[in-house]
């Protein structure tokens, strides 16, 4: 098998006694976008500043192409990097701010240049070169960054949640730019964000981190369809955590008894679930169908909540032994909905949707 | 807000009335002395009873007063380069490091501002007059540094501190050696502070005159002790051109750092 181009193995930083990151392990291969997802905190930024060179791992080691680049000071890594706050050079115009990189590898003047042009062109900022840093918005700024960072075609592209000082409308339209300028300049993008829609829209593979590890790596719809944990599956969307019992268990499968008595055969079941001392049975509330007619199979539960949100009624059930489940029931065109408050139902899910967690 | 100018009705005059006033308090001796520069009366007459520039052609005459002239220039030039330079790099120590005693340090750096200059000029006196510095250019330039160095610090470390450390980061990361880096980048965007820091420094020495009364010594004397020695010998309006023009060059430096402020806003 061939090296990966970018291959993070075992890496491990603390700060005192307090672990930031811990046993991280990924590969990458040339030209993915890959992205860090996870809560603040769980150890994404600093796996990504110790790939910049902004703080030295405690272990482990980050090869690219074959080589490791632990040794190597920053400026010396090759590296492109967009900042989560604007970090443009306000005293220098915005084609100076793109030329820098080329001016401190003392290129010649006339591959700047036209560098310069390109790299605007990339990031459809033509014709702004001339202006000052302080005379764009807050995108065109974080635009002319992300034109900076690939001026020098670095070997990856690193980018610290480059869109959270943004509103939300320009941060769609940044991300449209972003994911175009990766598929016309094919780098290889390691993407930090907290916002799973941000990291399901623009990646091709997500690594969810949580306590500075690695949860679950995978795509957008690995991630969400096949949680291998709890908290990938809390994590990504909602997620029901129904207390149940496990019996019966047959290879990957077994039957769910809840404290009512009632029985589900046949659900995939999850081992190294992580955390947790009970088993729980996870089912996504869009998965879930309300049954109004009060006999058959199905969790018996009484609606105690209903609310219409125009496309959907979202539900939240109220078992016998007192959990509350929440359905996200889609409508039908003029339907108004499926359940009304205090209307005994019955919850029924396919078992390919849900999961147990021991 | 509780006090609203707006409504204050006929508070308004009474408060413009005191403006007015204290304005006035402050300005007037400034007028006073330059009016008096351009009088005719050699006993400093008030109103003068007619004007003349006999004054500063006697001023610019006298090797003297040119003398003492130049030596302020050069001190003053010369304690706005060592300040504004050690002051930078005491501004990196305090702002980005991360030691103990931080804090203490900092006190010690502004100390100079809060003690009586006499007690300073004493005691630089007392050390200087055992290495023998005192009344030497460089005697004169340390001790003024001394006052300068907090009014340097303040104005640096605000910028630094203001100076967000990513764009540093961004340098680095773009290719730029670290020191490349600072130079190219974080030297231009804290360049206010660079130049609030020389332009305090350069007018703290320029109209310095007790630590100077120390330092000084009848071949080396700054504007400011040939100004408080020719008032003990004999009142000539020439002190009062000297003066004018002590309180010029001031100005002249307080409007370029404004105008230059008002650029970068």
């Amino acid at each position: 098998m061939s090296d990966p181009f970018l291959s993070i193995r075992n890496l491990g930083k603390s700060f005192g006694s307090v672990r930031a990151i811990e046993d991280v392990t990924l590969e990458v291969p040339r030209g993915e976008f890959l992205t860090f997802l996870g809560p603040s905190g769980s150890g994404k930024s600093t796996t990504l500043y110790a790939i910049a060179g902004f703080l030295s791992p405690s272990q482990g080691d980050v090869h690219i192409d074959g080589r490791s680049i632990l040794d190597l000071p920053s400026h010396k890594r090759n590296i492109g990097m967009v900042f989560q706050r604007y970090t443009l050079f306000m005293h220098l115009s915005v084609g100076e701010n793109i030329a820098f990189p080329l001016r401190v590898r003392r290129r010649p003047a006339k591959e700047i240049d036209a560098k310069v042009d390109e790299m605007l062109a990339l990031v459809r900022l033509e014709g702004y070169g001339d202006r000052m840093p302080a005379a764009l918005s807050g995108g065109q700024q974080q635009r002319v960054a992300l034109a900076r960072a690939l001026a020098y075609d670095p070997q990856i592209l690193l980018m610290d949640e480059p869109l959270s000082a943004l509103d939300k409308k320009l941060r769609d339209e940044i991300q449209f730019e972003i994911k175009r300028v990766h598929e016309q300049t094919g780098v290889t993008i390691l993407y930090v964000t907290h916002d799973q829609e941000e990291a399901m829209r623009l990646s091709d593979r997500i690594a969810l981190f949580n306590n500075g590890r690695i949860e679950q790596v995978g795509t957008g719809q690995q991630l969400y369809n096949e949680p291998l944990t709890r908290f990938s599956a809390a994590f990504m969307g909602n997620s029901n955590f129904i207390k149940t019992e496990v019996m019966a268990r047959q290879g990957n499968f077994a039957a769910a008894r809840f404290p009512d008595g009632t029985v589900v055969k046949g659900v995939p079941v999850h081992e190294q679930a992580g955390g947790g001392a009970e088993s729980v049975l996870m089912v996504r509330p869009e998965n879930i169908l309300i049954e109004t007619r009060n006999e058959g199979s199905g969790l018996p539960a009484t609606v105690t909540n209903a609310t219409f949100l125009g496309d959907c009624q979202l539900i939240t059930a109220r078992t016998s032994w007192g959990e509350d489940i929440t359905v996200r029931s889609v409508l039908a065109p003029g339907e108004m909905g499926t359940a009304a408050r205090g209307e005994a139902v019955r919850l029924i899910w396919p078992n390919a949707g849900s999961y147990l967690f021991l | 807000m509780l006090l609203n100018y707006d409504r204050m009705g006929g508070l308004q005059w009474v408060l413009v009335f005191i403006t007015v006033l204290v304005s006035l308090f402050l300005i007037l001796p400034v007028v006073f002395i330059i009016a008096l520069s351009f009088g005719s009366s050699q006993w400093l007459v008030f109103p003068p009873p007619g004007w003349t520039l006999r004054w500063y052609q006697e001023f610019f005459a006298d090797p003297r007063w040119m003398a003492a002239f130049w030596t302020s220039a050069k001190i003053a030039v010369l304690v706005m380069i060592f300040t504004t330079a050690l002051a930078l790099i005491t501004s990196f120590a305090l702002v980005r490091g991360r030691f103990r005693g931080r804090e203490i340090l900092r006190a010690a750096f502004l100390t100079p501002m809060i003690l009586p200059v006499v007690v300073v000029a004493v005691a630089l006196y007392a050390f200087f007059l055992k290495i023998g510095l005192n009344g030497t250019m460089t005697g004169f330039v340390v001790a003024h540094m001394v006052l300068a160095l907090p009014f340097a610090i303040i104005p640096i470390s605000a910028a630094l501190a203001g100076f967000d450390k990513s764009t540093e980061d961004a340098a680095i990361v773009c290719g730029a050696s670290p020191w490349e880096a600072r130079l190219r980048i974080t030297l231009p965007s804290i360049r206010h502070g660079l130049f609030a820091a020389m332009v305090f420094s350069f007018l703290i020495s320029w109209d310095e005159v007790i630590i100077a009364i120390f330092m000084a010594s009848p071949s080396l004397q700054t504007m400011p002790v040939r100004i408080w020695s020719s008032l003990r010998q004999d009142l000539s309006p020439v002190i009062a051109a000297a003066s004018s023009l002590l309180i010029l060059l001031t100005l002249v430096l307080m409007l370029l750092a404004a105008l230059l402020r008002k650029k970068a806003n």
